[in-house]
């Protein structure tokens, strides 16, 4: 901080908050901008395209319609013509609509999912770090002790236990996905509560809960923004792993992971079912990573304001 | 692609070898371009690059060399027997089991005192017992048991063993899931429940050693059909009690190395979800006849994994096919693909006991919405026939009632008459299928049908690993449920008394006084003609109270690998491990 000091100068200069700072910086990045603006542009899709007068139903069969390859217009037995933007699957379900609907069950895991590993997380390490000592040690181990079991084999056992409901998988998921979250906030809470800041607050007499709620957690959220975005993805192939194990969403309903996992059977025969569903996926995968990659160089602390 | 790594002969594997080789070369010509091209950035690369490439090389060498010999021809080699057996099995214990890749299992380890004819499943083969008669009404029946039928420990099987086994199986405490196929015994039933107090009443007894004698219930010609099954195969008493106490369930008997059977296999491995493994029973009276020197049951309850093994040459044979492939094989030259009339039926069950499904026009409205037409020719596309009654028509000449039968118009009469004025109106119901590609697509294509036929959209569908959609089905916690139904043997008795109500196969709920009775009647018919009239009124009860909707009745579709001889077509499916020869082309 001292060294900081000697910079005064006459004209005062615009303060600039973090976020407007980090903002500007994400704005260089043009990988990380395409990477947001492909993600707004899916979410919209996914929301908004179901609601258009005419959009076909993801769970309607035409049983006489299937395996149709992309770009087709077939005529069913009762004289309707259907057209296929994207080709049908096994039981003539238009894929492209399932693609949409599917994102909507993929992307709601992933915000749900993150939301609740997000403030397990959050409270959790900032309630370690800043209290340290025993309750601590206690805590972290607590922590280690869940790391060591396989995650997968919690998530199958909670879902088996409480049944499949698509809402519980959301929460099962974010309550196993919390672990890391927690170990990056107390890192950062424990290098807080050191500095001046905190002793003010302290010395000034506010409550702890105040202290973690007001003065820590603000303080750690670039860290924990950065891994919110890498947590988004991490979720969504879980869910999509656990819809191609059968877990997931159940049908008719679909899924992007079970849409690939019901691509992946039929590879051989209709290859453009596993391909476009991988291609929306992947990309919103990467997307995502870019996007938090970018947000970290953004929010460091460390890289030059200028 | 196909027929590529169907071949087996040594000129397409050298092909292969040789492509291999190419591409080898191919990829070291590649590593020579960032050499050319050397930029200063990529110079860091290049370590890592060159060692991913001979990483790569070895990798495509090391399968190189695993693809010269297949599993199966190894196996071929060796007489062991691959077979693809749908779900892990539940147990290996015969009077535990009630599905069809348990039994083929316990097939192989135990020899009841009738067994399969390798070719035809109305024909009987002598088993234990050499030979059987009975009296005029056939109700009285003895068999004569072989002298030298052994046990897998060197242990001589007895009558006794069979009268212990019938006595546990029938025991009140032991509540296995197919006990009522020995009510046909006399006083069975009562004694299962609890009527009547001591066994010796039931109609089962040694006379020495090697003579059993069985009265029975009711007249049944086809009484020596019926002991084929698994629910009558014998078990050895010192091993059982040895582990547990008699009716104890899942004891350690039934593992590996405990395990002592009395059937041309022996049980040697059990690894879960990896595969079962019986080998040759040395004690066996017909050893000597017996071709394989072991069979491996690999659970797999995908169809497409399971295809994927087969066309790898993990298989000798699948379970199933996946319905999207049958058409390929179908145009393949020397298709392994078989489709063979399979006694069987495709079904859904309602659960009687429930409020919404109990009601008995909202069940006719279900049923009358469901296409079956369409559903043999698109979803399942494996020759299925669908289904206007429950018995399937390939029983003995037996004709089912025709019921059934696609109406959207009565369906949507049947719902008004159920009390609700539109589909929106009916409360949410679950739709139970246990894990399966194929009964998942019928699953969806259904719950679509009633959904534009009927405009019910509440319906869930929820699928369930076999051994917890068992007890979901077996402890009527269901609204709906998928079921399927193979004959035990050639009769339509084997299908029509599953609803009988002291059936432990019913699991519906339901029960029908007149049902009963005629069922009951029928049993006392002695001709032919005359019986099969009384069981077709017995099922229009069944039809037109419809505590299930029949589907379609089963076609067996499966792949076989060439290599695998006496392999005949099988109305039952149930083939003899025994005959079965493994001999390369």
């Amino acid at each position: 901080m001292s060294q900081v000091l000697p910079r005064h100068s006459k004209t005062i200069e615009e303060g600039t908050s973090l976020g407007k700072d980090a903002w500007l910086r994400l704005k260089k990045n043009k990988l990380a901008m395409a990477s947001l603006y492909f993600i707004i542009l899916i979410s919209l899709a996914c929301l908004l395209f179901p609601l258009l007068p005419g959009f076909p139903d993801p769970n309607k069969t035409y049983l006489e319609l299937k395996s149709q390859g992309p770009l087709t217009t077939a005529q069913t037995s009762s004289g309707e013509k259907v057209f296929y933007l994207l080709g049908s699957d096994h039981l003539g379900h238009d894929i492209y609509s399932r693609i949409i609907h599917g994102g909507r069950v993929s992307l709601t895991v992933g915000l749900i999912a993150t939301a609740v590993s997000l403030t397990i997380g959050l409270i959790y390490g900032a309630v370690s770090g800043f209290i340290g000592g025993r309750t601590d040690a206690v805590m972290m181990r607590i922590v280690d002790i869940l790391y060591a079991l396989p995650f997968m084999i919690i998530v199958i056992i909670l879902t088996t236990y409480f049944g499949n409901k698509l809402w519980l998988l959301f929460v099962c998921i974010g309550a196993v996905e919390w672990l890391t979250m927690a170990r990056i906030v107390r890192s950062q809470v424990q290098s807080l509560t050191k500095q001046e800041f905190i002793e003010a607050a302290r010395s000034l007499g506010l409550s702890k809960w105040r202290i973690i709620y007001r003065h820590l957690i603000p303080n750690t959220l670039g860290p924990v923004i950065v891994y919110t975005t890498l947590t988004v993805p991490a979720v969504m192939r879980l869910e999509a792993i656990l819809s191609f194990l059968g877990l997931g969403v159940q049908p008719p309903n679909a899924s992007w992971g079970s849409l690939i996992k019901e691509g992946a059977d039929r590879m051989a025969s209709d290859p453009y079912l596993l391909i476009f569903p991988a291609i929306v996926f992947g990309l919103t995968l990467f997307a995502l990573n870019f996007l938090g990659d970018g947000l970290r160089d953004a929010l460091d602390p460390k890289s030059s304001k200028d | 692609m196909f027929e590529g790594k169907k071949q087996s002969g040594s000129g397409s594997q050298s092909g292969l070898y040789r492509v291999q080789s190419q591409s080898v070369q191919g990829t070291v010509g590649l590593q020579a371009v960032p050499g050319r091209d050397s930029r200063r950035e990529k110079s860091l690369l290049r370590p890592l690059l060159s060692r991913l490439l001979v990483f790569f090389l070895l990798a495509i060498l090391l399968t190189g060399c695993g693809r010269r010999e297949r599993k199966v021809d190894r196996a071929t080699k060796d007489g062991i027997l691959l077979l693809g057996n749908g779900a892990e099995p539940k147990a290996l214990d015969p009077h535990l089991v009630s599905s069809v890749g348990d039994s083929n299992i316990l097939r192989a380890m135990f020899e009841g005192l009738v067994t399969y004819h390798p070719s035809d499943d109305s024909k009987n083969e002598p088993g234990v017992a050499e030979r059987w008669e009975s009296n005029p009404d056939a109700t009285e029946w003895t068999f004569y048991l072989r002298k030298d039928a052994k046990w897998s420990n060197g242990d001589p099987v007895t009558a006794h063993d069979f009268v212990y086994s019938f006595g546990r199986l029938l025991h009140p405490e032991m509540g296995g899931p197919y006990t009522s196929m020995l009510y046909i015994l006399k006083n069975a039933a009562k004694y299962n429940k609890g009527e009547i107090k001591s066994m010796d009443q039931v109609g089962v007894r040694a006379e020495g050693d090697h003579l059993l004698h069985c009265t029975l219930e009711n007249p049944a010609p086809f009484f020596p059909d019926v002991v084929k099954h698994t629910t009558f195969l014998p078990v050895h008493k010192a091993t059982i009690e040895k582990y547990g106490s008699m009716t104890d369930h899942f004891t350690k008997w039934q593992v590996p190395g405990n395990s002592v059977s009395n059937g041309a296999f022996k049980l040697t491995k059990w690894r879960i979800n990896g595969y079962v493994q019986v080998d040759k029973n040395p004690h066996y009276w017909d050893a000597e006849n017996v071709k394989l020197n072991a069979i491996r049951f690999f659970p797999m309850d995908n169809a497409f994994t399971e295809e994927r093994a087969f066309r790898n040459g993990l298989l000798h044979v699948t379970y199933v096919t996946p319905s999207s492939l049958i058409g390929r094989y179908r145009k393949m030259e020397n298709t392994p693909l078989r489709a063979e009339t399979y006694s069987g039926t495709y079904f859904y069950r309602f659960n009687t006991t429930r409020e919404l499904s109990g009601n008995i026009h909202f069940r006719r409205a279900l049923s009358a919405a469901i296409d079956r037409q369409r559903i043999v020719e698109f979803v399942t596309a494996g020759g299925q026939q669908p289904a206007y009654g429950f018995t399937p028509p390939s029983e003995g000449g037996y004709q089912p009632p025709d019921r059934v039968a696609f109406d959207p118009e009565a369906a949507r009469e049947h719902l008004r008459k159920a009390g609700f004025e539109s589909g929106a109106d009916v409360p949410k119901f679950v739709l139970f299928i246990n894990t399966s590609e194929s009964h998942k697509d019928i699953a969806v294509a259904i719950q679509d049908m009633w959904k534009t036929h009927l405009g019910i959209d509440g319906i869930e569908i929820q699928n369930q690993e076999w051994k917890v959609y068992q007890k979901t089905i077996q402890d009527l916690n269901y609204d709906v449920a998928r079921a399927g139904w193979i004959g035990d043997y050639v009769d339509p008795d084997t299908f029509l008394s599953l609803f009988t109500t002291n059936n432990t196969n019913n699991s519906t709920g339901w029960s029908n006084p007149d049902y009963d009775r005629k069922m009951v009647e029928a049993s006392r018919l002695f001709k032919v003609e005359e019986r099969y009239a009384k069981l077709q009124e017995a099922e229009d009860i069944l039809l037109d109270e419809l505590p299930i909707t029949p589907l379609y009745w089963y076609t067996s579709v499966y792949l076989i690998d060439p290599g695998v001889k006496n392999w005949h077509p099988l109305l039952l499916n149930n083939h003899p491990y025994k005959h079965i020869e493994l001999r390369a082309n």
